[in-house]
């Protein structure tokens, strides 16, 4: 049969972000696959040179629409390192209950993208239902959904009071519930297991010689786990399991990132029960000491790393950022080659890539020559409205 | 005697195995080493290092040192994180490549190549990352003396007329 290559991407359906991959197929079955990037490049290394420490704080906050947590944190060790700055305890600790937090935000995420991927849509909604769930946590706790800006140099912006703290474990309690209803249908339903088991299939010695991380790396039973292997923040005294998986397919993806979340869960618990008292920030000055440094942190996708050189002025001499995708994609196409067409979506989709979401709409208003913002309670009104007069009525929900 | 006996010894280890090629090694503090590398040497150390547990190359960052590019190899078991550092002439940068040792390095040496300028020997031909296939092939934005301002002057179509 003779080979015929195709472009997915860099606009495609079953793409959420601009990526193009080069399929060279024989018939449905696909022989050799390249990975294109840099559709979304934004120049964000050289931007950080011509602004403040501060400024880039909020800069880096905006590389990933999810990992914005990881990102800053990764950013803000190295400048506090620089500095010799004394983080106050209690700082580290809410840092860290935000990297769980998040952690467990992007897995139940990643659980309904892999759910529609499957063609198994309830999981998809289910999933995404208790997403906001812990959506609520982080924006009660921060005021965001997305962008907590939780972080600033020499500690956080906002502290945790009791009612807070309640009102997240709740939350997590109802979590820990539907979680383990998610592990029991993962490991039972004949549908998820038809559909992911031996599909994407990436060998232990592949995963290292392409230098996979995060979930991605675990799945194929390779025990690398920055929280475990050079502990960060306060992971050194929390008590977790590092959780791998041997069956190298988007099947073990799908377990190892719905163990994990329990871990996030008893992880979360730990730090509330234990916050220590004191400041949750110190005074930085300005200009940061000059010298180099390197830190890496486990970020829902796997290590994320940053190298920063300081000069000794307020500004940055150069700041590297590598996000864990970039890293992964490299196993992307070995995962693809050998496979079938119709997997493409659930493998791209195994390593979860990063998208960006939002929440709030702002909508311009015509007739009234003004911008209107609808909260989240609006728009559930007007949804709930939207349906009732098609005689539908969720207002017991 | 160090307080970091593993960190010492590997810094021990690579400067007995490759003398002279390496120099300013530095244990900077508990799992960070730091050393530079003669460019002809890189290879060989990066395939020690592969075989000395160092099995996963994190990045690798380009940095524009005035009258030399520089590229830090950063190098980890996940616990301890060397860089090793090379540094070419500005006037005609060039590295050797490491994919046959690390084979996912592939993004970060076209990246080297995009972003500063630095000429990668035996890098496989392939589309250019991270840059957009119409940005110029001879200018390269992240050294110093690339300016976005410049850049931005020059492209014709976002030079509208303010109303």
């Amino acid at each position: 049969m003779s080979k015929i290559t195709i472009p997915l991407g860099p606009q495609h359906p079953a793409l959420k972000e601009p990526e193009n991959f080069m399929l060279v197929l024989e018939g449905e079955q696909i022989s050799g696959a390249t990975v294109n990037l840099g559709y979304n490049h934004r120049g964000m290394e050289k931007a950080a040179e011509g602004r403040t420490y501060l400024q880039n704080l909020y800069l880096i906050e905006r590389v990933c629409g999810i990992c914005s947590h990881s990102h800053t944190t990764t950013y803000i060790t190295n400048v506090e390192e620089l500095a010799k700055c004394e983080t106050p305890k209690r700082a580290l600790a809410i840092r860290t209950l935000f990297a769980e937090l998040e952690r467990v935000h992007s897995h139940l995420l990643w659980l309904g993208v892999a759910g529609y991927e499957m063609g198994f849509e309830t999981l998809f909604m289910y999933t995404w239902r208790d997403r906001e769930q812990v959506l609520d946590c982080l924006e009660m706790l921060s005021g965001n959904r997305v962008h907590y800006s939780i972080n600033t140099i020499g500690g956080v912006r906002r502290d945790i009071t009791p009612e807070q703290k309640a009102g997240v474990v709740q939350r997590i309690n109802y979590l820990i519930e539907r979680t383990n209803y998610y592990i029991k249908l993962a490991l039972e339903e004949p549908t998820v297991a038809a559909r992911t088991a031996n599909v994407g299939k990436l060998p232990l010695d592949v995963a290292i010689e392409r230098g996979a991380v995060g979930p991605t790396a675990r799945a194929s039973g390779l025990a690398r786990d920055v929280r475990k292997d050079e502990p960060y923040l306060i992971y050194n005294e929390l008590d977790f399991k590092l959780i791998t998986h041997n069956t190298n397919d988007v099947f073990g993806r799908l377990v190892v990132r719905a163990l994990e979340l329990v871990e996030s869960y008893k992880m979360i618990k730990q730090v509330l029960n234990d916050l220590p008292e004191g400041p949750i920030a110190v005074k930085v000055p300005m200009r940061i000491a000059p010298g180099e440094c390197v830190n890496h942190y486990e970020a829902p996708r796997g290590e994320d790393i940053h190298y920063l050189k300081s000069n000794g002025t307020d500004k940055p001499e150069r700041l590297k950022v590598r996000a864990p995708t970039l890293a992964n994609l490299q196993s992307v196409a070995y995962m693809l080659e050998g496979g079938w067409l119709a997997d493409v979506p659930l493998v791209i989709a195994a390593i979860d890539p990063c998208m960006s979401c939002t929440d709030r709409a702002a909508v311009w208003n015509p007739k009234k020559g003004k911008t209107e913002v609808y909260s989240w309670e609006d728009l559930r009104k007007l949804s709930i409205e939207q349906y009732r007069k098609r005689g539908v009525d969720f207002t017991r929900l | 005697m160090s307080d970091f006996p593993r960190e010492e010894k590997i810094k021990a280890d690579i400067e007995a195995k490759f003398g002279g090629a390496v120099s300013n090694a530095l244990v900077q503090r508990k799992n960070r080493v730091w050393l530079d590398v003669t460019t002809e040497k890189l290879p060989d150390l990066m395939a020690w290092l592969k075989a000395n547990s160092f099995d996963h190359l994190a990045t690798v960052t380009g940095f524009d040192e005035g009258e030399n590019l520089g590229a830090y190899y950063h190098a980890t078991d996940t616990k301890l994180i060397v860089t090793v550092k090379v540094k070419t002439p500005r006037a005609n940068p060039s590295i050797p490549s490491i994919l046959k040792t690390f084979p996912g390095a592939l993004s970060y040496e076209r990246e080297l190549e995009d972003m500063l300028g630095i000429k990668i020997d035996g890098l496989p031909p392939g589309r250019r990352y991270p840059l957009a296939e119409d940005f110029p092939t001879d200018q390269y934005p992240l050294r110093k003396d690339w300016k976005t301002e410049d850049y931005l002057a020059q492209q014709a179509a976002l030079n509208t007329e303010a109303k």
